[in-house]
């Protein structure tokens, strides 16, 4: 029988190693995913990956009871990676940008989605090439804003605690962000029909 | 109404969502009826949030990288573990006693009685701290059950104490004094030099608890702690079930064994082994064999609980009976 997610949190608490194991395998695509969209850079998302598991493993007793682990699993890839972007930006801040966009390109759907559909649209196949583009090309803050909000689904009040700000910013990191997008991607929202 | 519209439209994107207060839901909703521009920019944000919601790729990797990755995460929690051997051992004794508690827990869960016990998953500190109370409790009651078959005398350190006490018949009682010494010497099992103590019970405190009389036929064995061991050496009357009356019958000389723990362990203070008590002793009659083997005889029976006892003083080393001072191994 597979243990519980608060069984499996209790004894990983209480040493059981064989417990993270199920715990990576549960949220190890939802890490990943949220980590190569902030450092937009596969390997650095696989660094993120694994710091923020050696973290859960090691801090795991910290971790209060009464909270979601899902939350507590979204604040530290978030700090993981907003700090692994931070060091990354001091250390190679020339070559940044061309690597890993083409990077994200490489590592994302988006390429196989177009590889494996010969009769996909060729607009719809561009659409989300500039759709994707767009998120991207947003400054770090209003990007981790807009993919926890927009993607993951999390809350204003969930946002702030993660990234241990007030509502209030991250209501006006969302609404810059989206007129942001909304400017970026003017000619598909006139197009629209919607 | 320009500054109405920049108020308006930091609500919009909460609007949107449908986060904004009943009062602040309907306050925008008025305006929007009257202001086209506000109203076209609610429409395209609507319209952003629709192409990101149906056109954002998300990244995502391939099954064979997050097998990689899983097998590269568990080499590094690994690596990070305690590298020594009895830590790498321990290791994996504890997962492995954590994947048999959870095959347990497991199968408990299934049980009739999984809702009363899955209390255990809050009370592991309970465990530890039961399971260490009875180790206290118990741990003790066994080493002294354990104690006097045990011939460690390596272990718990040996000693061996030789007497000898001389006395005199009752014809001159005044001018007789007693004549008393005794020689501790720890077991060169140990590894220890052996510390040799000799008293005389003429002199020092050992006078005061010593009494002779004699008179009397009646020995009273007392212990009194010394740093390094224990003298057997007290003198009291009509008490015949303590020792042989026969050795009392001429001029004598006792042989005394005892064994004692190491002084200073823990688990010594913690027993309170150190206090000598009757199981751990025992006397021979050395001076005259043939009183001596009926003084044996009569010891054995008396003392048959504690025959791996006199086995012992039986094998005490002669070394201990060649103090000059105090023995002349020529009259034994």
């Amino acid at each position: 029988m597979e243990r519980t997610e608060a069984l499996l949190i209790a004894d990983l608490c209480e040493g059981d190693e064989t417990a993270l194991a199920p715990l990576v395998e549960r949220y190890k695509r939802m890490v990943y995913r949220l980590a190569m969209q902030i450092t937009k850079n596969h390997a650095d998302a696989d660094d993120v990956m694994q710091e923020t598991f050696i973290k859960v493993y090691r801090s795991i007793r910290t971790f209060r009871k009464d909270a979601a682990f899902e939350t507590w699993l979204y604040r530290i890839t978030v700090n993981e990676a907003l700090n692994f972007v931070k060091r990354r930006e001091r250390q190679r801040e020339s070559t940044l940008e061309t690597a890993s966009e083409a990077d994200y390109e490489a590592s994302t759907r988006y390429r196989a989605q177009i590889a494996n559909d010969p009769h996909a649209h060729a607009e719809k196949a561009e659409l989300r090439h500039h759709v994707t583009e767009a998120v991207n090309s947003l400054t770090l803050k209003h990007r981790t804003v807009v993919i926890l909000h927009e993607f993951e689904g999390l809350t204003h009040a969930e946002i702030a605690s993660i990234l241990n700000c007030s509502e209030g910013t991250v209501r006006s990191r969302l609404h810059y962000a989206r007129k942001k997008l909304r400017t970026l991607l003017q000619s598909y929202v006139d197009a629209s029909q919607v | 109404m320009r500054s109405k519209c920049d108020k308006i439209e930091r609500l919009l994107s909460d609007y949107i969502d449908g986060t904004l207060s009943e009062r602040q839901t309907a306050d925008v909703a008025l305006h929007l009826r009257s202001c086209g521009y506000c109203k076209r920019e609610v429409v395209d944000l609507k319209k952003t949030n629709h192409l990101l919601e149906n056109f954002y790729v998300e990244p995502e990797a391939s099954d064979a990288y997050y097998a990689r990755f899983t097998t590269r995460l568990q080499h590094r929690i690994e690596q990070s573990a305690p590298t020594a051997l009895y830590q790498r051992l321990s290791a994996v004794a504890l997962r492995l006693g954590w994947h048999l508690r959870t095959r347990l827990h497991r199968r408990i869960d299934h049980s009739r009685f999984g809702g009363f016990l899955s209390i255990r998953q809050h009370a592991f500190p309970y465990y530890i701290f039961g399971l260490t109370l009875a180790m206290l409790v118990v741990a003790p009651l066994l080493l002294n059950q354990v104690s006097p078959h045990d011939d460690g005398g390596s272990r718990l350190g040996r000693l061996y104490a030789a007497a000898k006490i001389r006395f005199f018949s009752g014809d001159s009682p005044a001018s007789v004094q007693p004549t008393a010494a005794l020689a501790i010497k720890q077991d060169t099992e140990t590894g220890t030099q052996p510390a040799d103590l000799r008293r005389n019970v003429s002199s020092g405190r050992t006078t005061e608890t010593l009494v002779v009389d004699s008179g009397s036929d009646v020995w009273l064995f007392t212990d009194e702690p010394m740093t390094e061991g224990y003298i057997f050496t007290a003198l009291q009357e009509n008490d015949s079930d303590t020792v042989p009356s026969v050795a009392l019958d001429i001029d004598s000389e006792l042989l005394a064994y005892a064994e004692l723990p190491a002084q200073g362990t823990f688990w010594a203070r913690l027993t309170s082994r150190d206090v000598l008590t009757e199981s751990r002793y025992a006397l021979l009659l050395l001076q005259g064999m043939d009183a001596g083997q009926h003084g044996l005889q009569q010891y054995e029976r008396k003392w048959s609980g504690f025959k791996d006892f006199s086995q012992k003083l039986l094998d005490v080393p002669l070394e201990i009976l060649s103090i000059p001072e105090v023995y002349d191994s020529s009259e034994l």
